[in-house]
């Protein structure tokens, strides 16, 4: 893709494009959309939204896997296959 | 510069022209625009020097520069200078609101003709613009009141014409929308880590499509690696995933073995290793593990079915801990059977061993 670019830096609009949707295609409430063909503008603020939410979910599920890790007996089977999980 | 009225223009109007210009040099040496830039701007006006005087003439008596607008800043020098636009008798024709969609042919094709050959440059950097339209005030010299009439529109965005760049409403209107697009992606920009070393757009939504990718698997990893370790989560997203599976089980048992979606002469050596690892589990007392919840709560002990059973239910397992494997690799639960059950095995197989210890 990137090769397709011109070394000016001036992107083509269908390149912009296909990026558009292939962001579009990223979020989750892409598909429950009719139009394919959303605004920029709604697209952008979906995608900031989306990535706040994503680092929310981040942040919420490392707690609980932190929680999870200090609660946990260490002799468990679960310790056990987290610890190989985590190793890899 | 101080030709830029042309012939047409009375010596007392070329008067004013190089007081306020004077002016507005010095104020946009000063204030905002560094000097490139205004020499750009003025060389590009001397350019169009004969269509300034063209349209000073057309448009009759009313004196194109007052004096009284070199006391804004220095934006006005240069809007002032442009053409039609700002000498329209609206006086706000190139201050138009966005919500003005309807066709208003504007006076100006020259101002048009100019965007097409002056105005790509100014478009390329419209962080830059929007700066300088901030800074610049109400333009014209008829509306040199800028402050009333600012404070009486500030319910619309403004956009702005300049010099150069057509001001029919769907240009200015396509600009509107670029703006925002701009100020969307300055904020993305914020958001997504190393996203400001990226010049241009392209380069920017490809990074923004990689960090939010990234984001996607690194939840996913994560809820896997909690599904992996929590029974309960565990159990949910067993129910989550083969829910349908199972609702079609229940319709008819002898689908069971068809609904694991593999071979049967694939599905027996699981089940074959799962037995020995439950009746180690339920005597050793260890709770911890979800596979043995799954099969207790999901199915009765009935023949033939619920071995098989185990097997579908335990690939969820055995799919999350692949894919925890290798997170960078395909999606976790669509893997294909043998490496499901390669994964499978081996973390089991350190279970066994370790409940053996026990």
């Amino acid at each position: 893709m990137s090769s397709r670019r011109s070394s000016r830096g001036s992107i083509s609009e269908e390149e912009i494009n296909e990026l558009i949707s292939k962001l579009q295609s990223l979020l989750p409430n892409s598909r429950r959309r009719g139009s394919s063909q959303a605004s920029t503008t709604k697209l952008l603020k979906e995608t900031c939204n989306y990535i706040k939410s994503l680092h929310r979910e981040v942040d919420d599920l490392s707690d609980r896997l932190s929680d999870l890790m200090a609660t946990m007996d260490h002799n468990s089977p679960g310790a056990e296959i987290i610890r190989s999980i985590l190793r890899s | 510069m101080a030709q830029c009225g042309g012939g047409d223009v009375s010596r007392h109007r070329k008067g004013h022209l190089e007081t306020v210009e004077s002016l507005c040099q010095g104020l946009l040496d000063d204030v905002m625009l560094d000097d490139d830039k205004c020499r750009a701007m003025f060389g590009y006006l001397q350019e169009w020097q004969d269509l300034g005087s063209m349209c000073y003439g057309s448009l009759g008596g009313e004196p194109p520069l007052v004096p009284e607008a070199s006391n804004g800043s220095g934006g006005g020098c240069f809007r002032k200078r442009r053409p039609e636009a700002c000498l329209d008798a609206k006086g706000e024709s190139n201050s138009v609101c966005k919500r003005q969609r309807g066709k208003q042919q504007q006076p100006c094709d020259r101002d048009q003709m100019a965007a097409v050959g002056k105005g790509r440059p100014e478009r390329g950097r419209p962080g830059a613009r929007k700066k300088a339209e901030v800074a610049s005030p109400k333009g014209s010299p008829a509306t040199s009141a800028s402050t009333v009439t600012a404070a009486q529109k500030t319910d619309y965005i403004h956009v702005r014409a300049r010099r150069g760049q057509a001001t029919d409403s769907h240009s200015l209107a396509e600009r509107v929308r670029r703006e925002r697009i701009s100020e969307r992606m300055r904020y993305l920009q914020e958001l997504v880590p190393g996203c400001n070393k990226v010049t241009g757009k392209a380069g920017m939504l490809d990074e923004i499509i990689n960090y939010v990718q990234s984001l996607q698997k690194q939840v996913e990893f994560l809820s896997m690696k909690i599904a992996a370790s929590n029974p309960v989560v565990n159990f949910n997203i067993v129910e989550d995933l083969f829910g349908r599976q199972r609702s079609q089980a229940a319709c008819n048992p002898a689908a069971l073995p068809a609904m694991t979606t593999m071979p049967i002469g694939q599905v027996e050596p699981s089940c074959l290793q799962m037995s020995p690892l439950q009746q180690m589990q339920t005597p050793a007392g260890s709770s911890g593990f979800g596979l043995e919840m799954v099969v207790s709560n999901q199915y009765s002990p009935a023949a033939g079915g619920p071995m098989s059973a185990a097997a579908a239910m335990s690939v969820p397992v055995g799919a999350s801990v692949e894919s925890c494997l290798n997170v960078n690799g395909a999606a976790g639960w669509d893997i294909g059977s043998h490496s499901l059950f390669s994964g499978f095995d081996a973390p089991f197989q350190s279970v066994q061993s370790e409940l053996l210890i026990l």
